[in-house]
């Protein structure tokens, strides 16, 4: 590459400004020579039937603008493509749809806005989009699965437990089974949580349905130390062939954690523009210092920083293990975990939080950790030993933070 | 029902999928300099194609050939969606297209310049790219006001954002909302039309089935005076609710039944049914016009801590666009009164047109048809 000195000196002048500013300007824009250079890929072609089935439904939805079934049919259909394709333009197309029926919600509406809001973690807003739901409709199982989900996320097993009760009320015991398996998981009872979801296995009928509780007998069987059958379960879960973006992320970290990082590599080369995905591939190429494992710690940056500067947090779980495991700057990891677990008190959100504060000698900020394990009784035996390693750090060491 | 219900959980425990790939941002960098503006706006490519569709032969790839195609659409499209205020609007254009890379993919680099009506004093951005597709697109901006640096990320909700005027950005913001007022007046054909169709027999009085000119110019204005309070009165309720988010319709049925207030003004004027009390019907229509004035509003956006102010500015400045309509038709209509220009051409001819004019909008908005293309 060469550089002539009007671009060297536009390049410095946009690295301070950048600097200045935080925002990314490392490029420069360019003119392509040839009209037939691709600038662009898109996620589908025209013609393929997922492009065709969202093109429908826009149509019906733009035919009846005030059609709220027709509406709510199209953010539903874009709300699944953003958890299948890992995307959140989805999300903001969905939003777009639903928010011109602000004063006049729908069930199905109301249901999918609070979706929406659990998606960006505004919790409370999901909540109270979840309650109008169930106050025009009361039998929207839905409803109660999604409030069962975010009081787990928030670890309130109490209110979740009720949410559980609920389902098996509205007699939808795979919903039920999958709920109830979660709190006694969350509160200690692993091998309940491991029958329970046993049974909810053998009453799914979708696909989908039997793909998610495989994934969590996976967890499940790996929080209790049974490698083997975790194994089995999560190979049955991908052996079903659908894409799906939280499966792979949990079989790639069980696959990091049992020492076989090859795997990874193989397993995700395909999803680079994944960001946990990425962050999995990143780690284990690192793992075995393969030479592109510095262009995708250096994307991963990039794309933290490109969050930042938009003001978006829903991220900080991943970031913080990013900042230990790659950046190795345990003093913002911990900051971000502990951030993170204000919000998400789910395992996954322990274990970074414990690790970041154990590399960055900092036994305070492992406590609300310490805390959540003994008042639940969570039975992983790794996690269990984190916390106790927490407990034995020098009181006071605390690491300064260094920017990355 | 059933499907979507069937990965419930599994779409919360996602939450670390929650933010892969890059919700959509575009970067817009603003350098103004006096009257000069010079920018470079980049938008993702595939925002575009969301947008306008930039893959012409359907093979999920975007040619630069393909882009350079449809820089004319983009151009439009994109500055339709930002607008500089300097005291006055500072019309843009885009001198050049490029392209570029950011982490999420491929971008459209627009370079646009233009020209401001005032040399100094607050700069007022509007900023709406994708927010009516997009929700949770974001404008990340970097302006340069006359070396003076300011960042901000632009969302749907922030309205008209003021730089560089601190302690008079009140005044600013209420008086930018008021510039809107005025512009959106003046470019709502069917608003003016169907306040003409009710001025238009102000100077007029039915005398034995025939037209003929009013004896004095108070009658005359204390018809209109009549007619244009009741209808700011009105359309000045209906926005303030809506814009509020107290009372919504849906829009079909509000540009419906505004073109139809047209027909029926226009009618009216032919036929005469209601002749003494046209102040009553400019207030009845004029609650209709209120929920279009607040869909227009609804674009623009209002920011969330001045909501009131900028209501207000709003409000007032089509008050002021309606006046300026008056002040201009008024006298000239008063002077031509008793001609047969006036009374057959401008009133009857008038009437006819903008009665067919409304037709036209009414079959295409209550049925969605485009008879008469833009």
């Amino acid at each position: 590459m060469s550089f002539n000195c009007y671009q060297w000196s536009l390049r410095a002048v946009l690295l301070v400004s950048g600097a200045l500013l935080a925002l990314p300007a490392q490029s420069v824009p360019r003119t392509p020579v040839d009209d037939a250079t691709v600038i662009e890929k898109l996620p589908f072609r025209a013609g393929d039937s997922r492009a065709r089935e969202l093109e429908t439904l826009r149509a019906s939805a733009r035919k009846s603008p005030g059609d709220a079934n027709a509406a709510a049919a199209l953010a539903q259909a874009y709300f699944d493509m953003a958890q299948a394709r890992s995307d959140p333009r989805y999300v903001g197309y969905a939003d777009a749809v639903v928010s011109q029926f602000d004063n006049n919600m729908s069930t199905d509406l109301l249901v999918i806005r609070g979706m929406l809001y659990q998606y960006r973690h505004d919790f409370d807003k999901a909540l109270v989009d979840f309650a109008s739901a169930l106050a025009q409709d009361p039998e929207r199982a839905g409803a109660h699965a999604w409030r069962g989900a975010i009081y787990l996320v928030e670890a309130q097993y109490d209110n979740a437990r009720k949410e559980c009760a609920a389902l098996l009320k509205l007699q939808r015991p795979v919903l039920h089974g999958g709920c109830d398996a979660l709190v006694q998981a969350y509160t200690g009872q692993l091998n309940s949580a491991y029958a329970t979801l046993q049974q909810a296995l053998a009453l799914a009928r979708y696909e989908d349905q039997r793909l998610w509780l495989l994934t969590r007998l996976g967890e499940v069987s790996a929080w209790l130390g049974q490698n083997a059958r975790a194994e089995r379960h999560y190979r049955d879960a991908l052996a079903l062939g659908l894409d799906d973006g939280y499966l792979l992320a949990a079989w790639a970290d069980f696959l990091l954690d049992t020492k076989r990082p090859a795997e990874v590599l193989k397993l995700l080369s395909a999803w680079e523009a994944s960001d946990p995905l990425l962050l999995r591939l990143a780690e284990a190429e690192t793992l075995l210092q393969v030479p592109a494992a510095k262009a995708h710690v250096q994307a991963l940056d990039d794309r933290f920083a490109a969050a930042k500067l938009r003001g978006d947090t829903t991220h900080r779980a991943e970031e913080a293990r990013f900042q230990l495991r790659l950046r190795k700057n345990p003093a913002l990891a911990v900051q971000l975990a502990a951030a993170n677990y204000h919000v998400q008190k789910e395992p996954r959100d322990l274990r970074v939080l414990l690790e970041a504060a154990l590399a960055a000698h900092d036994s305070a900020a492992a406590k609300p950790g310490r805390d959540w394990l003994q008042s639940t009784g969570f039975e992983d035996a790794r996690i269990r030993t984190l916390a106790a390693q927490t407990l034995q750090l020098p009181p006071v060491a605390k690491i300064p933070v260094v920017a990355p | 029902m059933k499907r979507q219900l069937a990965a419930f959980i599994l779409l919360v425990v996602c939450q670390l999928s929650a933010w892969a790939h890059k919700a959509s941002d575009s970067y817009l960098a603003v350098d103004v300099q006096g009257r000069a503006v010079t920018a470079q706006w980049d938008i993702a490519l595939r925002d575009i194609d969301f947008a306008l569709g930039l893959d012409g032969d359907g093979n999920a790839e975007i040619t630069w050939g393909e882009l350079r195609a449809r820089q004319n659409d983009i151009a439009a499209w994109a500055l339709s969606r930002l607008a500089l205020t300097r005291g006055g609007v500072c019309p843009l254009e885009v001198t050049g297209l490029q392209v570029d890379d950011h982490t999420d993919g491929g971008y459209a680099v627009l370079h646009l310049s233009g020209t401001c009506p005032g040399e100094a004093g607050a700069l007022g951005l509007q900023y709406r790219l994708l927010f009516d597709l997009d929700k949770l697109h974001r404008g990340l901006l970097r302006l340069t006001l006359d070396g003076a640096t300011y960042t901000t990320v632009l969302s749907p909700t922030s309205g008209v954002v003021q730089f560089g005027a601190a302690q008079t950005s009140r005044w600013a913001q209420f008086s930018q909302y008021l510039v809107e007022g005025i512009w959106h007046i003046w470019i709502g054909f069917d608003h003016i039309l169907f306040l003409l169709s009710l001025l238009l027999p102000a100077v007029l009085v039915l005398h034995m089935r025939r037209w003929q000119g009013v004896s004095s110019f108070g009658a005359a204005m204390r018809e209109v005076l009549w007619v244009v309070t009741s209808f700011t009165a009105a359309h000045s309720i209906t926005l303030s609710l809506a814009a509020l988010g107290l009372v919504s319709l849906p829009s079909r049925l509000v540009e419906s039944a505004i073109a139809l207030s047209v027909v029926l003004a226009a009618a009216n004027n032919l036929w005469p049914v209601v002749e003494h009390r046209r102040w009553l019907v400019a207030f009845g229509f004029g609650l209709i016009h209120g929920f279009g004035f607040a869909s227009v509003l609804a674009e623009l956006g209002l920011p969330a801590d001045a909501l009131v102010l900028s209501l207000l500015g709003f409000n007032a400045g089509v008050e002021v666009g309606q006046m300026a309509i008056v002040a201009g038709f008024l006298p000239v209509a008063f002077l031509l009164r008793n001609t047969r220009f006036y009374v057959r051409d401008v009133f009857g001819l008038g009437s006819w047109l903008t009665m067919l004019v409304a037709l036209v909008w009414l079959l295409e908005r209550a049925f969605d048809l485009k008879l008469v293309s833009a």
